[in-house]
């Protein structure tokens, strides 16, 4: 690993600025467990490292039946999953977030980190974007929240400007009862990235899907949605959302699968999350 | 720049200077001679490198020295008391539940976090705690039966 100056401010605005001053030779540290590791492989060679966990105010999970969820960036998977207001109000999240990594990592990764990483395949994504989620961004220029389907731009790619961090992600509260389900489909059960990832929330006579690891960014599935806005559910209409949910992401080979075994998959996943999150739903 | 920093470590508090790009694994193994932890991916996927820090699990290869600035340590050196083997580490020989060894203080390390924090752990508990340890010498289910056995004695904390 290269060497690097340690810089560990204890205020946002000391981290913004110590953002702004150094530029694209400054990384923040959260979790680590993305930075450290390409540190190490010398992916990135930061001049600077800015540890924000002492930082105060950014390190709680608070719930509100008016303002829903928000996670602080320093908020670690373990502590997501084991939270009682997200096991309750929000389980799609608890359960996607105990599908990262191993027991140990997810006591430093962050939900925050995992978004901010921007991976095609971040297990916390899709579940995110079927609950609505907002990034709130502060920075130079103040505080500003963009919803998350606008925050991913490209692989390993977000829209952050420079000086500007994640303090905390949000998800509003849903009023109407609903269901939903994450569902990853890996080489195996433990310690993998997702192969194929897919969300699905069902509210009302809304069905809303998102994928991981199957395009540049994770993504909703807005034409599948539309497809299946209102119906009853039956096997013809299932097969036609699994097409059409192929026919609106772009899988590629890689180390952990081929293309076509990814196309396979995200009709299957589809049709069996949609299944799986319907039930006990109303519609 | 080299910082300084303290922190409690098998219950003794130390201070070291320590360069910002070292990792804990590092300063463990090289400078404190606690060579118990071992690296065998670097990269947060094979546990070998298991320390409880603040009473939780980590991948000391994925923690910078310099954050454990303050904190609690305990490493697999830590666990027994004089020539006593924690009742974890007896289990562990009792059940044959190592090979090579390499993995051995990582696991002794999950499972023990595990201990403290659910006493009564099932199989699957124990499965899923141990997820991030792998073992090449895929001594896998005398690993879990150590863990549960001593679980069921009561005597994990």
């Amino acid at each position: 690993m290269k060497k690097f100056e340690y810089l560990k401010p204890t205020s946002l605005g000391e981290a913004i600025s110590i953002l702004v001053k150094y530029g694209e030779a400054a990384y923040i540290l959260n979790g680590g467990t993305d930075l450290i590791v390409s540190m190490r492989d010398k992916i990135v060679q930061p001049e600077y490292v800015v540890d924000i966990k002492a930082v105060p105010g950014i390190d709680k999970i608070t719930y509100s039946e008016q303002d829903g969820l928000n996670i602080g960036a320093t908020v670690t998977l373990n502590e997501i999953s084991d939270s009682r207001v997200v096991q309750s109000h929000y389980p799609i999240l608890a359960e996607a977030c105990k599908t990262v990594g191993s027991y140990q990592l997810r006591n430093r990764a962050t939900l925050v980190g995992n978004i901010c990483n921007a991976s095609p395949s971040a297990d916390t994504a899709p579940p995110l974007l079927v609950l609505d989620a907002k990034v709130n961004i502060v920075g130079p220029d103040g505080e500003k929240t963009v919803p998350l389907n606008q925050f991913f731009v490209g692989v390993k790619k977000n829209i952050l400007k420079k000086g500007e961090i994640v303090a905390s992600v949000s998800v509003p509260p849903i009023k109407d009862e609903w269901t939903g389900v994450y569902l990853k489909q890996g080489r195996r059960k433990e310690v993998d990235l997702a192969t194929v990832g897919v969300a699905v929330v069902c509210v009302g006579d809304e069905v809303r899907i998102a994928l991981g690891a199957v395009a540049p960014t994770p993504i909703r599935a807005s034409k599948t949605e539309t497809l299946l806005k209102g119906k009853r559910i039956d096997e013809l209409l299932l097969e036609q959302a699994g097409e059409s949910a192929l026919a609106e992401v772009s899988p590629i080979s890689d180390i952990r699968s081929s293309k076509e075994y990814r196309e396979e998959i995200i009709k299957v996943l589809v049709k069996r999350a949609i299944l799986q999150g319907k039930k006990g739903c109303s519609a | 720049m080299k910082h300084k920093i303290s922190f409690t470590i098998n219950g003794e508090v130390k201070e070291v200077e320590v360069e910002p790009n070292k990792t804990l694994l590092k300063m463990l193994r090289e400078d404190l001679d606690l060579i118990g932890a071992k690296e065998g991916c670097g990269a947060g996927e094979c546990g070998a490198c298991t320390v409880i820090v603040e009473n939780k699990p980590v991948n000391s290869c994925l923690m910078l020295a310099v954050e454990v600035d303050g904190k609690e340590i305990l490493t697999i050196e830590g666990l027994s008391v004089g020539i006593n083997l924690d009742p974890l580490q007896e289990s562990f020989i009792k059940h044959n539940a190592l090979q090579c060894g390499y993995c051995t203080p990582g696991m002794v390390m999950s499972a023990k976090a595990l201990l403290n924090r659910n006493h009564h752990p099932t199989e699957e508990d124990v499965k899923e705690a141990l997820a991030g340890n792998l073992c090449r010498c895929t001594g896998y289910q005398r690993i879990v039966d150590a863990v549960l056995d001593i679980a069921k004695k009561g005597v994990g904390k």
